[in-house]
C-alpha cells in the first residue's frame, strides 16, 4: 500500500456519535407490527425429571397467544448439533426435554402481546418435577456413582485426553527441581450491558425466516439455525443490530430456534430478550475448574518442562465443550521457552449453567496458574522473580518460534515488554516504598504477569478434541464498492460490538484506494443477503487483525486494480504509470492527468459502452480471505490453535488492609504489543476494558452455587461488577512488533487485558503479604478470603 | 374507592407534552421506550443497579427502571435524546466523543446523564468525586478511564464557557 | 423482569393514605422512593395487591429545627438531606453517612421514611438514627405515637409500625452536642450495602476533655442495629482528650475485641460469622478513632 495516510491515525470512532445521542440501533429498539414478546419458564431444580407440563391456565390469559414445550420443540425441530460427537446421542433442543439439568434451564416458552403479560402467563404454568440428586463439583462429577446428567452416556466426562510433546517424563525425572501446585478458577462472565436476544419473523406462506439478533457469530449461527429448523440457508435472512457488548457471550442458538418456532406457531414476529436474571443464571459462564500444574526446573533456573492436569467444569454444555481446554493447551508455555509439555485435560458436565466463550476463554486461568507458579518457584529457589522470568523468555531472535504444542509465536519482544513494564510501574523504587510502608503499618505489594495474547482461532484445532474435521482455518469476507457517485461502500462479514470496526475498516480502505476517510462508509450491520460471509464470519478471538483486515484490504485491492485498469483504458496509458491518490487515478509523472473516482464510476455504471471490451460494468470487489499460518494438526498433534500472537505485561501495586482483607489497587501498569497499531484510540480503549474484566474476575466477580446446585447470585446486587471506583486509572505503554504474517502487521487486541490481569493482582497480593507467609488459593480475592488467608497464616506461625 | 385499571398521566418528555392513560405497573423506562419511542433509554438490569436506564426527572438523575410511569405525573423528563440542541451536542456528549469514552455505547446515555447531574451539583469535581458519582453506572467496555477523562474535560469546558 | 399487576392509589393527603391502608388497599404497600420496593416488584419477589403512592402528599418533606430537636419529614429525599446546611451543621454524623447511601440516582428518589420503614440492617440510616437516639413519629387512624429508634427496628426488614400506621416524621434531639462523632462503613464496592458499619458519638463534660458517655451502634450483617452497651461503658470510663497514645491504643484494641464478642449473638452471617464479627469490631474501632480525631480537632 503506497498511501499510509490513515493507518496509525488516532481517529475517534465515528460510530460513537450515534451512541452518544442515544440513536444506537440495538436489538431491543427494534419493533415490528404485531410483534409478540416471549418469556421463558425456567427450571427451579438443578436436576430433575419433568413429569408433566400444563399450560392450559396460562393460555387463558388475555394477550397470551401460544406456548411451546420441549416435547413440541422436539417434534418441530432437529436437535442442535454438538461440536464434540459423543458415543451416545444426547439430543439437545431449545427447551428441556424429559429432564432439566441446571437451575435456569428453559422449560416452557410463551409468546404474548407484551413481556408483562408473558411473565403473567409463566406464573400460571404448572410443571411437575421429580427432583434428582445433583452434582455441582467437577471432581465429584467425575467419580463413579455421581449423578449422571445423561444416563445413557454413562459418565459426566465429555472429553478426556492426554497430549505429550517432547520427552516429558524424562525431563521431569532428570530435573534438578520439580514444583507442583493446585490452582482453582471460579465461574465468572463478561456480562455485556445489553443482554442477548432476537426477533424472529417466520413467514409460513413461503417458509422463510427473517431473524434480527445481537448474535456475534452469524457465520456459525446460520447453519445451526437452518439445520435445526429444517430450512436451507437460502430460507433464512439473518440480520444483526448494533451489539451492546459481546466479549464472546452473545451466542445462544437455542434461543434463536425458540423464537423462530414461536413465530412459526403464532404467525407473528416474536421477540425474545433475556432479562438480567436470566442472563446471569443461564446464558454462559466461563468454565470453573481445577488445575494441577507441575514445572520442572533446571539447576540454573531454566524452565525445562510443564505438566498439567486440568479439569474444566462446563456445566451443561454438550454443544461446544473443550474450547477452554484447547486454549489452555495452546497457551501452556506462555512467553517462555519451555521444551517439554504434558497436558491432560478433562471436560466435565455438572448441573450448572452451560460454559462458553468469555473474554479470554481459558487463557486467563492458564496465565494465572503459570505466573503464580513462577513467583512461587522464584521464592523457593531464592531467585529474583523478574530474573527468573527474564532468563526464560523466548527471545526475539528465535521468532517465529514454535512452541512444543505447535503454536507459532510469530513476533514480539518479550524482554523489552518486561523492561518497559518495570519502568512504568516503578519497580526499582518500589522495594523502598514497600519497606517504608510496612514501617507505617501499611501492606503494599507489587505483582506482575506476562502473557501471550494470541488471536484468530484456527478452526482446525477442534479436530484435536472432536476427532472430526468440521471446519478448518480462519477466514473472513468483505466487499468494497465504489458507488456511482464515487463514494466508497464497505460491507464486512464480521460484526462489531464496540471495537470501532466501522472506523478501522474505513481507514484501511481509504489508504488502499487513496481516498479521504470521510468518503468511505462502512456498514455496521450484518445482513446475510448483503454481507459476504463464511462459517468463520463473526466477532471472536480478536480476529479482526488476522482475518478481517485481509478481507477488507483484499476487496479494496480488487477494486483498486479495476480502477487503475479502467483509468488506463480511458487515459490511454498503462496501469503501471498510474496511481490512486486524492480520490482519483492519476499519472505518477503528471498529477493533472487524472480521472476522479466519480468519473470512473460514471463509466462503470452508466456509460457502459466506454468500458474496455473485456471489462464488466460496476466497481465492486469481494474478498473471501483466508488467514496465513492456519494449519492442520500434525501426527504429533501439534497445531496452531490461534494465530498472530500479541503479548502484554501487567503490573499492579496493591494495598491490603490486614484488618479487613480489602485489596485496593494503587497503581496499574500495562505494556502491550499488538503489532501495527491501526488506530491507537481504539486499541487503548480495548486494552483498558479487557483489563477491567480481569480486575473484576480477580477481586469481585464470582457465580456461586450452593451444594444443592442453586445459584446464589443472579442479579447485579450480588454479582459484583467493578465500578468506576474499583477500577483504577491505567498507565499504559506499548511496543509494536508487527506480525510478518498479516497484511498490515496487526495482531489481535480485544481480549488481551483479561488474560494477565488476574495473575498480576494475585501476585501483588501475595507479595504484599509475603512477610506473613500467606498463600492464596481461590479467586476472587474477596476481603473475607484474604482475611482468612492472613488469619490462618498467623495461626500457623 | 376502586382503583382504575389505567391511570391518567400528564408529563413532559424532552419538551414534548404527553397526556394519556397508563397501566400502573408500567415502568417509566418501558413507557419512555415503548409509548414515546425514546429508545435511548436502555435496559441493562431492571433492578436499579446498572444505571443504563438513567434519565433526568425534574433535572435530577434517576433510574427509570425502578420508577413507575404513573409516578412521573406532572414531571419534566429529559432522556439522552433531549440533551443535544438539534445538531449541537451538550458539552458532556462532545467530551465523550473527544475522549472515546464509549465503545458499544449501551451505558452511554445513562452515563452522560449521570455526569450532567454531577456537574450541576459539583462544577469542579476531582477525579475521585467523578468516579464516586459515576459508580452507579456500570460500563463493561471501557474500564472507565476515558469516561473519567471526558467528564473532567467537560467540567473544564463548561466552566470556561460560563466565565464572563 | 416486569412487575405483577396491582391497584394503584395516589394519596393526596396523609388522611387519605391512612383511609386507603385501612380500607380498599389493606393488603397494599406504601410507595415512597421505591428504590427498594420496585426492584423487588420487578423481580416478582414482592407482589403487593396495591400500592399507595405517598409522593404527592404535601407537607411531608421538610428539614427544620424545632426547639431542641431537628425534625425531618418522612418523605424528605436523601438528596435533600445530603445538601442540607442545617443537617451539616447540627447533625454531622448524619451528614457523614448520607453520601454513602447508594448512588446519586438512588438518593434523588429514596426517602428517609422509606429507608426506615424498609429497615434493612445493612443500610446506613437505621444505624445512624439509632445512634442519634431518633424518635419516629407514626400516624394511624386512631392518632399519633412516638417510637424511639431502639424500639423501632425489631428485626430483619421489620419495624414496630403496625399495618395501618404510616411514618410521618423523624425527630432527632439536639440537647446534647457530641464532642466527637464518626461513621464508618465497609462495603464490597462504593455504594453497596454495608457488610458492617459503626456509628460512634462521644459526649464530653463541661470542661470538654473527659468523655462522660458514648453511643456506639453497629449494623451491617445483623438483624437490626445493635447498641454495643459494653463498649459504650468501656469508652466512658477510659477515654479523655489527655489519654496517652499507648493507653488509647490499648483501649481501641479492647473496643474492637469487645465489639467482636458482644456482636456474636446478633450476627446473621451464614456458616462462618467470625469474619463478620471481626469486621464489625474493626469498624467500631475505626469509628471511634474518627470520633477521637474530631474531638481533638475541635
Amino acid at each position: 500500500m503506497k498511501n499510509a495516510q490513515w493507518k496509525g491515525q488516532a481517529l475517534h470512532p465515528r460510530e460513537d456519535r450515534r451512541f452518544v445521542t442515544g440513536r444506537g440501533l440495538y436489538l431491543p429498539n427494534l419493533s415490528f407490527p404485531k410483534m409478540l414478546h416471549a418469556a421463558i419458564l425456567r427450571s427451579i431444580h438443578p436436576h430433575a425429571r419433568i413429569v408433566s407440563i400444563d399450560v392450559a391456565e396460562a393460555l387463558k390469559i388475555p394477550g397470551v397467544v401460544c406456548a411451546l414445550t420441549g416435547e413440541q420443540a422436539r417434534a418441530l425441530s432437529k436437535p442442535l448439533r454438538p461440536l464434540i460427537p459423543l458415543p451416545v446421542e444426547t439430543p439437545y433442543y431449545c427447551l428441556a426435554y424429559e429432564k432439566v439439568r441446571y437451575v435456569g434451564e428453559p422449560v416452557v416458552a410463551v409468546a404474548a402481546v407484551s413481556r408483562y403479560v408473558a411473565e403473567d402467563a409463566l406464573e400460571k404454568i404448572r410443571v411437575e418435577y421429580e427432583p434428582l440428586p445433583a452434582v455441582v463439583d467437577p471432581e465429584a462429577a467425575m467419580k463413579p456413582g455421581a449423578p449422571l446428567l445423561f444416563e445413557p452416556l454413562g459418565t459426566n466426562i465429555l472429553w478426556h485426553d492426554r497430549f505429550t510433546y517432547g520427552d516429558v517424563d524424562g525431563v521431569f525425572s532428570r530435573a534438578a527441581h520439580v514444583f507442583s501446585e493446585r490452582f482453582f478458577i471460579h465461574r465468572y462472565s463478561s456480562t455485556p450491558l445489553e443482554t442477548f436476544g432476537c426477533i424472529a419473523s417466520y413467514d409460513n406462506s413461503r417458509r422463510y425466516l427473517t431473524l434480527w439478533t445481537n448474535d456475534q457469530r452469524p457465520g456459525q449461527a446460520m447453519p445451526i439455525l437452518a439445520h435445526s429448523l429444517g430450512l436451507s440457508i437460502t430460507q433464512i435472512r439473518f440480520i444483526t443490530a448494533d451489539i451492546g457488548g459481546g466479549f464472546g457471550n452473545k451466542r445462544k442458538p437455542p434461543y434463536l430456534v425458540l423464537a423462530a418456532l414461536l413465530s412459526r406457531l403464532s404467525g407473528r414476529p416474536v421477540q425474545f430478550i433475556e432479562d438480567r436474571r436470566e442472563n446471569l443464571m443461564a446464558l454462559v459462564h466461563a468454565c470453573n475448574g481445577v488445575m494441577e500444574l507441575e514445572v520442572a526446573v533446571g539447576e540454573a533456573g531454566r524452565l525445562l518442562g510443564v505438566r498439567v492436569r486440568d479439569i474444566a467444569d462446563e456445566g451443561l454444555n454438550v454443544l461446544n465443550p473443550t474450547v477452554h481446554s484447547l486454549l489452555k493447551l495452546g497457551n501452556v508455555t506462555n512467553c517462555y521457552e519451555i521444551g517439554a509439555v504434558g497436558f491432560e485435560g478433562y471436560s466435565v458436565m455438572t448441573n450448572k449453567c452451560p460454559s462458553g466463550a468469555n473474554r479470554g476463554i481459558g487463557k486467563p486461568f492458564m496465565c494465572l496458574a503459570l505466573e503464580r507458579m513462577l513467583d512461587n518457584i522464584a521464592r523457593r529457589l531464592g531467585r529474583d522473580r523478574i530474573e527468573l522470568r527474564r532468563q526464560n523468555l523466548v527471545p526475539p531472535e528465535l521468532m517465529p518460534y514454535t512452541t512444543p504444542t505447535g503454536e507459532l509465536i510469530d513476533s514480539g519482544n518479550f524482554p523489552e515488554t518486561l523492561n518497559k513494564l518495570l519502568a512504568l510501574i516503578g519497580y526499582e523504587s518500589f522495594r523502598k516504598e514497600q519497606e517504608k510502608a510496612r514501617f507505617q503499618g501499611r501492606w503494599l505489594g507489587l505483582g506482575l504477569a506476562l502473557a501471550i495474547e494470541p488471536s484468530t482461532s484456527n478452526q482446525s484445532s477442534y479436530i484435536l478434541t472432536s476427532g472430526r474435521r468440521n471446519a478448518s482455518g480462519a477466514g473472513e469476507a468483505a466487499m468494497v464498492r465504489v458507488e456511482s457517485d464515487g463514494s466508497v461502500q464497505v460491507v464486512l462479514g464480521d460484526v462489531g460490538s464496540g471495537q470501532g470496526h466501522q472506523t478501522a475498516a474505513a481507514q484501511i480502505v481509504a489508504d488502499e484506494l487513496g481516498v479521504g476517510f470521510e468518503a468511505v462508509q462502512v456498514s455496521p450491520y450484518f445482513d446475510s443477503l448483503v454481507s459476504p460471509w463464511l462459517y468463520t464470519t463473526g466477532n471472536y478471538s480478536n480476529k479482526f487483525a488476522g482475518t478481517d483486515v485481509g478481507a477488507i484490504q483484499g476487496a479494496a485491492k480488487k477494486v483498486g486494480e479495476k480502477l487503475l485498469s479502467l483509468a488506463a483504458h480511458l487515459l490511454e496509458a498503462s496501469a503501471e504509470e498510474l496511481e490512486l491518490a486524492e480520490g482519483a487515478v492519476r499519472s505518477k509523472k503528471d498529477p493533472n492527468i487524472r480521472k476522479t473516482l466519480q468519473e470512473l464510476a460514471q463509466v462503470a455504471y452508466r456509460d457502459l459502452l466506454a468500458l474496455p471490451a473485456e471489462m464488466e460494468p460496476g466497481l465492486e470487489g469481494r474478498c473471501y480471505y483466508r488467514a496465513a499460518l492456519a494449519d492442520l494438526p500434525d501426527e504429533q498433534r501439534r497445531v496452531r490453535g490461534q494465530l498472530f500472537v500479541s503479548n502484554a505485561g501487567h503490573a499492579a501495586v496493591v494495598e491490603v488492609d490486614i484488618d479487613t482483607g480489602r485489596v485496593s489497587i494503587l497503581k496499574y501498569a500495562i505494556v502491550h504489543d499488538c503489532g501495527t497499531v491501526l488506530n491507537p484510540v481504539i486499541v487503548e480503549g480495548l486494552v483498558h476494558g479487557a483489563t477491567a474484566h480481569g480486575i473484576g474476575a480477580a477481586l469481585y466477580e464470582e457465580f456461586v452455587y450452593d451444594e444443592q446446585g442453586q445459584p446464589l447470585n443472579t442479579t447485579f446486587v450480588d454479582y459484583l461488577k467493578p465500578t468506576a471506583v474499583e477500577v483504577p486509572d491505567f498507565k499504559t505503554d506499548h511496543l509494536e512488533s508487527p506480525s510478518p504474517y498479516t497484511p498490515l502487521g496487526m495482531k489481535g487486541v480485544g481480549e488481551g487485558g483479561a488474560i494477565p490481569a488476574p495473575a498480576a493482582i494475585a501476585n501483588a497480593v501475595e507479595n504484599a503479604l509475603e512477610p506473613l507467609g500467606v498463600r492464596l488459593s481461590d479467586l476472587p480475592l474477596t476481603p473475607e478470603r484474604v482475611w482468612r488467608a492472613i488469619h490462618s497464616a498467623k495461626k500457623k506461625s | 374507592m376502586k382503583a382504575p385499571d389505567l391511570v391518567p398521566v400528564s408529563l413532559e418528555v424532552n419538551g414534548i407534552r404527553f397526556e394519556g392513560d397508563v397501566e400502573p405497573r408500567k415502568t417509566l423506562a418501558d413507557f419512555l421506550r415503548e409509548e414515546l419511542g425514546f429508545t435511548g433509554v436502555n435496559l441493562g438490569c431492571e433492578h436499579g443497579v446498572c444505571g443504563a436506564c438513567s434519565v433526568l426527572l425534574d433535572g435530577a438523575v434517576v433510574r427509570s427502571c425502578i420508577l413507575l410511569a404513573v409516578q412521573a405525573d406532572g414531571c419534566k423528563i429529559t432522556t439522552i435524546e433531549g440533551l443535544a440542541r438539534e445538531e449541537k451536542l451538550h458539552p458532556i456528549q462532545q467530551a465523550f466523543l473527544d475522549h472515546h469514552a464509549l465503545q458499544c455505547g449501551f451505558c452511554t446515555p445513562g452515563m452522560v446523564l449521570a455526569a450532567v447531574d454531577l456537574l450541576k451539583r459539583s462544577p469542579h469535581p476531582t477525579e475521585i468525586q467523578i468516579r464516586e458519582a459515576l459508580s452507579g453506572n456500570l460500563c463493561m467496555c471501557t474500564g472507565y478511564v476515558n469516561i473519567v477523562r471526558a467528564v473532567s474535560a467537560a467540567a473544564e469546558r463548561i466552566q470556561t464557557a460560563e466565565k464572563p | 423482569m416486569k412487575p405483577a399487576p396491582f391497584h394503584y392509589y395516589r394519596a393526596r393527603s396523609l388522611q387519605e393514605a391512612l383511609d386507603l391502608l385501612s380500607g380498599p388497599a389493606a393488603n397494599g404497600k406504601l410507595l415512597a422512593g421505591g428504590q427498594s420496593l420496585i426492584p423487588l416488584m420487578n423481580l416478582r419477589l414482592a407482589r403487593p395487591e396495591a400500592l399507595i403512592d405517598l409522593n404527592n402528599i404535601p407537607g411531608l418533606s421538610s428539614i427544620r429545627s424545632a426547639g431542641a430537636e431537628i425534625r425531618i419529614g418522612a418523605l424528605t429525599r436523601h438528596r435533600e438531606m445530603e445538601f442540607s446546611a442545617l443537617l451539616a451543621k447540627e447533625l454531622p454524623l448524619l451528614a457523614e453517612a448520607i453520601p454513602q447511601i447508594g448512588h446519586p440516582a438512588i438518593r434523588n428518589r429514596g426517602t428517609l421514611g422509606g429507608s426506615l420503614a424498609h429497615a434493612d440492617p445493612a443500610a446506613e440510616l437505621p444505624c445512624v438514627l439509632t445512634a442519634l437516639d431518633a424518635r419516629m413519629v407514626a400516624t394511624a387512624p386512631d392518632g399519633e405515637r412516638v417510637i424511639r429508634a431502639e424500639d423501632f427496628f425489631t428485626g430483619f426488614y421489620a419495624t414496630a409500625l403496625a399495618d395501618n400506621e404510616i411514618l410521618k416524621e423523624v425527630r432527632i434531639p439536639l440537647d446534647r452536642r457530641p464532642a466527637g462523632w464518626g461513621f464508618v462503613e465497609f462495603a464490597r464496592r462504593h455504594g453497596d450495602f454495608a457488610l458492617a458499619e459503626a456509628s460512634v458519638l462521644l459526649f464530653a463534660d463541661d470542661a470538654g476533655d473527659r468523655c462522660t458517655s458514648a453511643r456506639v451502634v453497629v449494623g451491617g450483617s445483623v438483624e437490626r442495629p445493635v447498641r454495643v452497651g459494653g463498649v459504650e461503658k468501656l469508652i466512658q470510663g477510659e477515654i479523655s482528650l489527655n489519654t496517652q497514645a499507648s493507653s488509647l491504643a490499648h483501649v481501641l484494641q479492647r473496643v474492637e475485641q469487645l465489639t467482636e464478642t458482644e456482636i456474636q449473638s446478633s450476627i446473621a452471617g451464614g456458616e462462618n460469622p467470625d469474619y463478620l464479627c471481626h469486621l464489625t469490631g474493626v469498624l467500631a474501632r475505626r469509628a471511634l478513632e474518627s470520633a477521637m480525631e474530631r474531638w481533638r480537632k475541635a
